[in-house]
């Protein structure tokens, strides 16, 4: 058996299963624009790596990962950076609150129920949302724009309405489309509140965010997800290395040798796929992670006891 | 006074015998040897776990306990509940003074059963072990049995009854031999190897041998690295990931159906 030792997760792991794990996160990432860390931190819990250094581990994979898709995407001219740093800066601005809001959730002690909760919620809605948007859209081989505005819920014309009334209007050239600066920003805020709360990098939010709420192409959702993903997870990797010694270097290494080759065949295929072909894959893959929450949160767990820091 | 009678020197000479009888048989009390093959196990990048051997003799006709203990240590953990249906961590519990791993063998299946005196094993362990956090009195023993399997679904607890080998060593002496496997998720540190003579239900006599568990090579320095200079650790790691990234990047550039 082909095992290393990692010294920060203490234990010794198969590096054929790390790197085939690094490789299938990978690949979505470079797929979908998702960092996969909704993905990769259960699985590498599953392999037997402490629930605190599998997350802190798998943001430093991610910048690899991210850096790889980003690039790939950047060639294509995918990624439209003056959308990507508006949605940056809002999301380390909604991260800084999202914690805030957790210690204050912690010191209530209800903050378990609330992190459970959101991630079953957003991964639900946003799973089966994109699922049923993109099969119509399949079946009817409409245009997607038309099938986006047709099944959009609620009233449109009035989210119309108020993104029209923001103010500081400004043109986007990659994704084609012309909105207010501040709209990136708030949506920003929103998707860092909900990443720092669930503890994922909130690439499978920001996703539907930009196709739905902005209205990017998903070739350019894609790569700016990618883009806003690699400085999230570098400040998360350095903040958590200095703060709680968390990140495996070793670890990190060998996911991000897997990672970065799967990020770049995901990105080459998913120039082939078709966009919506694309979100159903992606729509499935949430709802399936959030039946596997799901159930693990109704069935009784096999023990009443846990290390603490875990899930 | 100044002259004793040859009576009184014979009584006082056979007082002081009698006194240094015990002494005597006490030179003479049954003891144990132990030997520990390593005394220092050492995690590598190819650490998978480690195998001890230990070998010892007891007196003839007792009992053998072998244990391996960790430093006791508080530990943090969640109990589960639930609420609004729904499965999940609802408290802090801490236990303070548990071993951070114990192994115990003996040569005998009954000696680590329930009730067989309560002195060594998990009865044992229970007896040093404080519960604090949110956890009723009445709650202790269920939440110290879920504690035992959370430890041994590591393979840091394990009780291996009748799994000690004797057989005739020395005259009045019964050779012991044993191994243990040391799990992956062993930390670095100090532990202890004991090896106790069993009879009647009390422990006769008993020895202990140091062992030591430390990191090496690249998983020593890689921790050193991580725990003394963070954030140099943490840039690196993202250098490193950013290098890897770019490096793919160029390998796949020509290769493929990209543009």
């Amino acid at each position: 058996m082909l095992s290393l030792y990692m010294p920060i997760a203490g234990n010794s792991i198969n590096v054929l299963l790390l790197f085939g794990l690094g490789g299938l996160v990978g690949f979505l990432s470079g797929l979908f624009g998702v960092g996969g860390g909704f993905l990769m931190t259960p699985l590498l819990i599953m392999a037997g790596i402490p629930s605190t250094v599998a997350a802190a581990s798998d943001s430093n994979q991610i910048v690899a990962a991210s850096t790889s898709g980003t690039y790939a995407h950047y060639r294509m001219g995918n990624v439209d950076f003056k959308m990507g740093i508006l949605l940056l800066v809002g999301g380390v601005v909604g991260g800084t609150l999202g914690v805030q809001l957790i210690k204050l959730l912690r010191a209530m002690g209800n903050a378990d129920f609330v992190i459970k909760i959101t991630y079953v919620i957003m991964l639900g809605v946003v799973g089966f949302y994109m699922f049923v948007e993109s099969l119509q859209a399949l079946r009817k081989t409409a245009p997607v724009q038309e099938a986006v505005r047709r099944l959009e819920p609620g009233k449109p014309s009035i989210y119309v309405r108020m993104v029209q009334a923001l103010p500081f209007n400004m043109y986007f050239e990659k994704s084609g489309v012309t909105l207010s600066a501040l709209l990136p920003l708030i949506l920003g805020v929103f998707v860092g509140v909900l990443a720092a709360i669930m503890g994922v990098g909130g690439g499978f939010i920001m996703v539907p965010v930009m196709v739905y709420m902005l209205r990017m192409p998903m070739h350019v959702v894609v790569g700016t997800s990618l883009f806003q993903i690699l400085f999230t997870c570098i400040n998360v990797t350095v903040m958590q290395s200095i703060s709680n010694h968390t990140v495996d270097l070793m670890l990190a290494i060998i996911l991000l040798v897997g990672s970065t080759i799967g990020a770049q065949v995901g990105a080459r295929i998913s120039r082939r796929l078709k966009a919506d072909q694309l979100k159903i894959l992606l729509a499935s893959i949430v709802l399936v992670v959030m039946i596997q929450i799901l159930v693990g949160l109704i069935l009784p767990p096999h023990l009443m006891l846990g290390y603490k820091g875990g899930h | 006074m100044r002259h004793l009678k040859p009576q009184a020197i014979v009584g006082l000479l056979a007082f002081l015998f009698l006194l240094a009888l015990p002494l005597g048989t006490r030179a003479a009390a049954p003891d144990v040897s132990l030997t520990v093959v390593p005394e220092l196990v050492e995690i590598g990048t190819s650490f998978t776990g480690s195998r001890l051997t230990v070998a010892g003799e007891i007196p003839a006709g007792s009992q053998a306990l072998l244990e391996v203990r960790g430093q006791s240590t508080a530990t943090g953990l969640m109990r589960k509940g639930r609420r609004g249906g729904l499965w999940m961590n609802v408290g802090e519990i801490e236990i303070e003074g548990a071993p951070s791993l114990y192994l115990a063998m003996t040569s005998h299946q009954d000696l680590l059963a329930a009730g067989a005196g309560g002195q060594w094993g998990y009865q044992a362990l229970q007896q040093k072990v404080h519960f604090t956090g949110q956890v009723q009195g009445d709650e202790v023993p269920r939440f110290f049995r879920e504690f035992l399997q959370l430890k041994e679904s590591e393979g840091l607890y394990g009780l291996f009854p009748g799994t000690l080998k004797t057989s005739g060593g020395n005259p009045g002496r019964t050779a012991v031999r044993g191994t243990f496997e040391l799990p992956a998720k062993i930390a670095p540190g100090l532990y202890q190897v004991c090896l106790s003579a069993i009879e009647e239900g009390r422990v006769l006599c008993q020895k202990t041998v140091p062992l030591k568990v430390e990191m090496v090579g690249f998983p020593a320095a890689l921790t050193e690295l991580a725990y003394q200079h963070g954030a140099l650790h943490g840039i690196l790691a993202v250098i490193i990931a950013i290098v890897v990234g770019f490096v793919m990047g160029f390998v796949f550039k020509g290769k493929g159906g990209g543009h």
